[in-house]
């Protein structure tokens, strides 16, 4: 009951916010600054989701259970192994298929280190993220590699049924992932994994299996963000690794806009629109953009500080 | 049994190879000029942040905050002694700001219940807002030409001994460091058992701020100037100290002596790639894999001694 109350009451949070901005800031619910929204939170929603497939899978204690540090960071490394691979003038299915591939293999050393190494996720991440930053390095030697490409071009400014590419990518992945993880029998399991570790093992499941997998998808869902980034930026950027503690506050965040205050794919991407909505607001209503660190901050402290509330029982 | 109480010596024994390796390839590695810079330019700052992390991980929690509080001890020492405080005040009024982020961690973790990694990721966030518009987003402020403060040689070095001394005995020794270890191992158990979590926990977070606050006047003093923002550039570094120093222990558990030697760690592979010539953005990746290869090393020899 209290649950349900605190879970509409978090929808409420939201949709409030939404009316508040829109009363203030005319332009806010035109159909122009919503696209604008959607396709600005692709790139953190996208990895925020990879965040919270390792999350579900290692389970939601942050210093023993899932985690994956080296996000931010494999991103970087992917929009820099693009633009690199672009620039020398491979063929774009190929360029794409290395770049996903170069994701993907990141979450494979990850999930290794965690699943075989039996490093605990925080360190194993931690150090895969310094490796991982120095190649960027390495690859970009610090400066912006701009680059060109269709792909780019359609991803920033193709647009479909009045809807722009980058929110395409945003619902899309969205929605795979949701099938996925939230309806498929593997996400059943992978919860089950996740969640109830020993009980999954007695139950038959190859917990290691499911573990790896989510750091998988984790890398994959960072090499697609970094197709977005590089669409967004037209190259590679600096400071990728920056974005590290806003996908960590998105994707626990996202948590209490599932019905039983764990991390579900949709609750992140309610998560991801949410914070997307407030520096948007923000923007229109000519609010510091300094201001938007320190509302996400005490946003997070309140959903968490009122779902701790509620499943706190007798115990400490 | 034998095997096990081996394990705390493969830190050291990584170490030491290393160590003997940079002597050999890089030539200037062992000379007194580099120790000196060694020790006194890179190692301070991150070991006094980590010997503050070592008590949040021991308790059992993290502390994602700790460059927050490092900021506010610097940006108040900064202001107090550009409006012409003695150094003393400015100090003092430093460490309270510090205390002041120990503080609502605490009242967050202790009182409301929060995990400690989400409320100071808060903090944090929260922190880097306040600082953003203190600043004027981001613009550094100055010590006044006249008021610098000269940090003698040795002081930095003699203020991170003292700390690790202090923190380090309570921690090994003293009954709030057996309190605080049991929280950390055991926190059902510690509750049943009488022990006042909220208590603990706040002792954690002011203990934990209060170094931060040490670095930040260090810092300030040091640099002659508030940067804002500049303290996150520690936290993960502390992070990896201070896991990197828990293989120290036979159990496993967070120590001052090994978080010490775990920033030495960090310090010196970052030191010693610089002196062989490697190309600065391949040192990175070096540090991080060799990061990757201790903590590997350490914990395949602990899971290989527990299976044996």
């Amino acid at each position: 009951m209290l649950e349900a109350l605190l879970r509409r009451g978090s929808v409420g949070v939201f949709l409030a916010i939404l009316v508040g901005f829109a009363v203030a800031a005319p332009n806010f619910l035109s159909v122009g600054n919503l696209a604008n929204v959607f396709s600005q939170s692709a790139i953190l929603g996208v990895l925020a989701f990879g965040l919270t497939c390792v999350i579900i899978g290692g389970g939601s204690n942050v210093v023993a259970g899932g985690l994956d540090l080296s996000l931010a960071a494999n991103l970087g490394l992917c929009a820099a192994v693009f633009s690199r691979l672009n620039n020398v003038g491979l063929a774009l299915w190929l360029t794409v298929s290395l770049t996903l591939a170069c994701g993907v293999a990141v979450g494979l050393v990850n999930g290794l280190a965690v699943v075989l190494l039996r490093l605990p996720p925080l360190l194993a991440t931690l150090a895969s993220m310094n490796v991982l930053a120095g190649l960027e390095l390495v690859l970009t030697e610090n400066t912006v590699v701009s680059t060109d490409s269709p792909l780019l071009d359609l991803l920033s400014g193709g647009a479909w049924l009045g809807v722009p590419a980058l929110a395409w990518v945003l619902l899309v992945t969205a929605g795979l992932l949701t099938l996925l993880i939230q309806h498929s029998p593997y996400g059943l399991r992978l919860h089950a994994v996740g969640e109830y570790p020993q009980a999954a093992e007695a139950a038959g499941l190859r917990n290691a299996r499911y573990v790896l997998s989510s750091y998988l998808l984790s890398g994959l869902c960072a090499a697609v963000a970094a197709l977005c980034s590089a669409a967004f930026f037209s190259g590679s950027t600096t400071g990728s690794g920056d974005m590290l503690l806003s996908v960590v506050a998105i994707a626990f965040l996202g948590v209490v806009f599932s019905r039983r205050l764990v991390a579900s794919i949709p609750g992140t991407l309610f998560a991801a629109l949410l914070i997307g909505f407030l520096i948007n607001g923000f923007q229109l209503l000519n609010v510091s953009s300094f201001w938007v660190n320190g509302v996400q901050g005490v946003l997070i402290l309140l959903v968490v500080a009122a779902s701790s509330a509620l499943s706190r029982g007798g115990h400490p | 049994m034998k095997l096990r109480a081996l394990l705390p010596l493969t830190l050291p024994l990584v170490f030491g190879v290393i160590v003997v390796v940079f002597a050999v390839q890089a030539p200037g590695f062992l000379s007194a000029g580099n120790l000196k810079s060694l020790v006194l330019n890179n190692f301070v700052l991150l070991a006094i942040v980590s010997i503050g992390m070592t008590y949040a991980v021991a308790a059992g929690g993290i502390d994602l905050s700790v460059g927050t509080a490092l900021d506010f001890a610097s940006f108040s020492f900064v202001v107090l002694l550009n409006s012409g405080h003695g150094w003393a005040v400015a100090a003092a009024g430093a460490l309270a700001a510090a205390l002041l982020v120990g503080l609502v961690n605490a009242v967050l973790i202790g009182g409301l219940r929060i995990s400690p990694f989400l409320a100071t990721l808060g903090t944090l966030f929260i922190g880097t807002s306040a600082q953003q518009l203190l600043s004027d987003g981001g613009q550094p402020i100055y010590i006044a030409q006249g008021l610098k403060l000269g940090v003698a040689g040795l002081t930095p070095l003699l203020v991170v001994l003292g700390l690790a001394l202090f923190y380090g005995v309570l921690l090994a020794r003293g009954r709030l460091g057996r309190e605080l270890l049991a929280q950390g191992t055991q926190p059902l158990l510690a509750y049943y058992s009488g022990l006042s979590v909220r208590r603990i926990v706040t002792v954690v977070a002011l203990a934990t701020a209060l170094a931060c606050g040490v670095a930040g006047v260090l810092l300030g003093a040091t640099v002659s100037a508030y940067v804002p923002l500049s303290g996150n550039a520690f936290l993960l570094n502390a992070i990896g100290a201070v896991f990197i120093g828990t293989t120290l222990s036979r159990q496993g558990r967070a120590n001052v002596f090994g978080t010490l030697l775990g920033v030495l760690f960090i310090n010196v592979i970052a030191n010693g790639l610089l002196l062989i010539g490697w190309n600065f953005y391949w040192q990175q990746v070096a540090t991080g894999v060799l990061i990757f290869g201790v903590l590997t090393f350490s914990f395949a020899s602990r899971r290989l001694v527990e299976l044996a």
